[in-house]
């Protein structure tokens, strides 16, 4: 698959088939994160992968943002203690967060590769779920995906591409 | 059966208890969608457990079928919101 055609084409999903994803393909669509850059290659980031039922209930519960019943999450986390110890103030409080940012798109672009529908999640309580996945304070879990096998394929909300791309330089429209 | 009520019933309420943790940092628009969210999530609920009326499987459905309206048009939501509270009103009114 072409990569512009999985950026188009990739949805955000909330309703999944009742039916869960191979291990080995779960392990792939991280390996498709950690191949994403990193400020000053620091690799501060941590995945939690999530596929017992039960388990995904009670983040659903602590998780308004999960909508449908997916098969699976991704819990990508970063390494805080870390992440301060390579990068300063800057690469812990913002640098960390691109680093997710970048590695889950990484991830859901691969999973539409895989015919699996995945949806970014950042409605969650962190600390709920840092308690149910007995992940430790300095690892803070940033963003959720959900993956499942769409049961949907909702339209593209439209883009804005010739109100947002500038050429050389910006060009005032509307006063702003 | 009770078992998975209770169970269920828990869940619904931690759901609407970390959203009110979460919506004072979340967009303002999430208020009203979390609560018909939890609307159709309690209907639900009495459906799976015996409990079913018509009128209220059909919100549900309108529900269902009009949430993600939040993510992609506000006003389409709020018509959305007020449609179905205008729905509630005149149901009232009938079983007066």
């Amino acid at each position: 698959m072409r990569v512009f055609e999985a950026i188009k084409g990739r949805r955000s999903i909330r309703k999944f088939e009742d039916r869960s994803i191979e291990k080995k393909i779960l392990h792939k669509l991280v390996e498709a994160g950690v191949w994403a850059p990193t400020g000053g290659n620091s690799q501060t980031w941590v995945f939690i992968i999530v596929t017992d039922s039960d388990r995904i209930r009670k983040i659903k519960a602590v998780s308004p943002g999960i909508l449908g019943i997916p098969s699976a999450l991704v819990v990508v986390c970063q390494d805080k203690e870390l992440a301060y110890k390579k990068g300063g103030e800057l690469g812990r409080d913002v640098s960390s967060i691109m680093d997710v940012a970048m590695a889950s798109q990484n991830i859901m672009l691969q999973a539409y590769n895989e015919k699996i529908g995945s949806c970014p999640v950042l409605s969650f309580y962190k600390k709920g779920v840092q308690t149910l996945l007995n992940i430790p304070e300095w690892i803070v879990p940033e963003l959720l995906i959900s993956l499942g096998y769409p049961a949907e394929l909702p339209k593209p909300p439209k883009r804005k591409f010739g109100e947002v791309c500038f050429f050389e330089e910006y060009k005032c429209a509307n006063g702003r | 059966m009770e078992d998975k009520l209770e169970k269920e019933i828990f869940e619904l309420i931690c759901y609407m208890l970390i959203s009110a943790r979460n919506l004072d940092q979340e967009t303002k628009m999430y208020g009203p969608f979390r609560l018909v969210d939890a609307a159709s999530k309690l209907i639900e609920i009495l459906e799976k457990n015996e409990i079913y009326d018509e009128f209220l499987s059909q919100v549900r459905t309108i529900i269902e079928a009009n949430k993600y309206k939040v993510m992609t048009n506000k006003e389409d939501f709020v018509s959305f919101l007020d449609d179905l509270a205008l729905k509630m009103v005149a149901n009232l009114k009938e079983a007066e």
